[in-house]
């Protein structure tokens, strides 16, 4: 409560909680449904912590086994191939995708039809609202060796290839391709933030520029691009946080033929508890998931720090 | 830009003197640089549509031989009849429909009341209330203890674990709650003294300003809910309660197919099956590309 005293200074008052707290009573009662969601759904797990010092195979009872799992994680070379592979994937794409993406905005932005210009944003957004399924889908048909298989037909018909390549059965093909896949996907999308830079940027500016006698490659050198710095920071900074997370886009295009080069944390964990049969060990891979909610934990405290010395302010 | 034909050029002595070379320069829609950044837009926007009118035209076709064509060579509709004849094939449909339009509703229900509660500054705890909410984004309990405490709760093969997990997004939260700062607070105050409860001014203040809002973060719900592979393939095992789509997942791994219709091959099927997935929203999305636009931009360009 603030009240206004005669010599205009600003006194706040606050009444004894008791009295605050029942004023908004009608408020705790609207915040309980929010909090029973979260403590059931992102709490609770986090008991399940503990899990990672036991060793339980789900039937019979969790033996104490200390820090034997992760011994063990560090042990095996398929956690070792999983975790760089999760860094190096989020990182690639991360890169791929914004550079395209400023790319992409620049040239939008220099488009004269407004109407062509709505059009390719309509069409360019289209494929974020396709689920990793059907994505997976399409490009598991698109690039099949077989004859209904439009690269590959394509190819031949070039006489680049002789005959049919399976392309997602292949780890150095998968890899490129899983990029080809992220950028389809993912780039149109992310002009939209570039864009909303780019038409907050003051006309005036690029008014001065023209009678400074700047042409169109200086303004967009000189002008454009810089404005963009900001917005290409925080992308990257906002993304970053998250690179641990990777789990879905690796999952659905992965194969059996490519699955131990290709895993990811979350894509190891899935295969090593629900892909084991008996011998799926729920400690070990509640281990592995802690050890990627820590990294993902450090990476996201280290983001907002350079989050708040580049914009004034954190991500969460 | 400027209209350069009206900008007079003159010397602080008050002189007009002609314009630089540059300015009166006309400038031509034509030139080389528009044609080639149009080419790279027809390129772009080709490499998008071509992968989806291919799925699309293998949908519609009945013959066994594809390739590269622009028009299906045997038109016809047994591809879709077939899925729309096929209990194997409605269940997981049904099942869609119905996790998306149940947790579209919660999930926008826990959105609005915590964004709500969250807005109200004075309140006691609220900073205590946004501390719990935002250390979920930082830190989890990960894929294995979230599946026991699902199996614990008998949240696991329960089309209710798809439809309850989802909804408490809070991502979806905080976009609700920047949009309910931009509410006058004098509306409230007023609504107040009127002798309003906070339950009456959140249906009849926040909820009817916030339209727009609305409408973006259900879509990013229901495009969430419709497109959940995660948790169904995590929490879901009884084959019954398989959303669409795990069905098409499972039908683009094996051969394992629905019986086919008329002169449906199992290629059409599978094609058809893609496009039914993608059907519901590529039919709304030109109508609602602004909601979706709009919902990226209340979170993103907060600055």
């Amino acid at each position: 409560m603030a009240s206004t005293t005669s010599n205009g200074t600003i006194q706040v008052t606050k009444k004894p909680l008791g009295q605050r707290m029942k004023k908004y009573w009608g408020f705790y009662l609207m915040f309980i449904p929010v909090l029973i969601f979260v403590a059931v759904f992102h709490y609770a797990p986090m008991f399940g912590i503990r899990y990672a010092f036991y060793s339980w195979k789900i039937i019979g009872d969790p033996q104490w086994v200390g820090l034997a799992n992760f011994e063990k994680l560090f042990s095996q070379s398929q956690f070792t191939v999983s975790f760089w592979n999760t860094i190096v994937f989020s990182v690639v794409k991360l890169v791929l995708n914004t550079g395209m993406a400023v790319l992409i905005s620049l040239l939008l932005n220099e488009m004269i039809s407004l109407k062509f210009k709505k059009l390719s944003q309509t069409i360019i957004y289209l494929p974020h609202f396709m689920s990793w399924v059907v994505t997976a889908s399409v490009f598991s048909l698109l690039l099949s060796p077989s004859e209904n298989g439009l690269v590959n037909q394509l190819l031949i018909k070039l006489h680049i290839i002789d005959k049919g390549v399976y392309y997602l059965a292949d780890k150095g093909h998968w890899r490129t391709w899983y990029y080809i896949i992220n950028l389809w996907r993912e780039t149109g999308w992310q002009t939209i933030i570039f864009m909303a830079t780019l038409t907050g940027i003051d006309p005036g500016i690029y008014e001065a520029a023209s009678i400074d006698g700047a042409g169109r490659w200086q303004k967009m050198w000189y002008v454009t691009f810089p404005a963009l710095g900001n917005t290409i920071i925080t992308v990257l900074i906002l993304n970053l946080a998250k690179i641990m997370n990777l789990f879905e886009s690796v999952f659905v295009l992965q194969n059996d033929s490519v699955r131990r080069a290709t895993n990811v944390l979350q894509t190891y964990v899935y295969y090593q508890t629900f892909n084991a049969g008996a011998s799926a060990d729920y400690g070990y891979t509640t281990a592995v998931g802690l050890f990627r909610s820590l990294v993902g934990l450090a990476l996201m405290l280290i983001c907002n720090y350079a989050s708040k010395k580049v914009r004034g302010r954190g991500i969460v | 830009m400027a209209k350069n034909e009206n900008v007079k050029f003159i010397t602080p002595a008050g002189i007009e003197v002609p314009p630089p070379p540059h300015v009166n320069k006309p400038k031509s829609q034509y030139t080389a640089f528009n044609f080639v950044n149009g080419f790279i837009f027809i390129l772009v926007c080709l490499i998008i549509l071509i992968p989806l009118w291919k799925v699309l035209i293998d949908s519609l076709d009945l013959t066994s031989g594809y390739g590269m064509k622009l028009l299906p060579s045997k038109f016809g509709l047994d591809g879709y009849l077939s899925i729309f004849t096929n209990k194997s094939l409605l269940q997981p449909l049904w099942v869609s429909i119905y996790t998306t339009v149940a947790g579209t509703f919660i999930g926008l229900l826990l959105s609005t009341m915590g964004a709500y509660v969250l807005i109200q500054w004075d309140m006691p705890g609220r900073t205590l209330f946004a501390n719990i909410l935002l250390f979920t984004m930082i830190f989890s309990g990960g894929m294995i203890p979230s599946y026991l405490v699902m199996r614990a709760v008998g949240l696991t093969d329960n089309p209710l674990g798809p439809i309850l997990l989802p909804a408490i997004n809070v991502y979806n939260l905080v976009l609700m709650r920047n949009f309910f700062e931009g509410i006058p607070k004098s509306l409230f105050e007023s609504a107040d003294l009127d002798g309003c409860t906070p339950m009456g001014m959140f249906w009849r203040i926040a909820l009817p300003l916030s339209k727009a809002a609305l409408a973006s973060i259900g879509l990013m719900f229901a495009v969430a809910y419709w497109n959940d592979y995660t948790n169904f393939k995590l929490y879901i095992t009884n084959r019954n309660l398989y959303n669409f789509q795990m069905k098409l997942r499972d039908m683009m791994q094996s051969s394992d197919l629905p019986e086919a219709v008329g002169g449906a091959t199992e290629n059409t099927i599978r094609n058809a099956c893609i496009i039914t997935a993608i059907l519901p929203f590529m039919v709304l999305y030109p109508f609602l590309q602004k909601y979706f636009v709009k919902g990226i931009n209340i979170g993103a360009v907060k600055e």
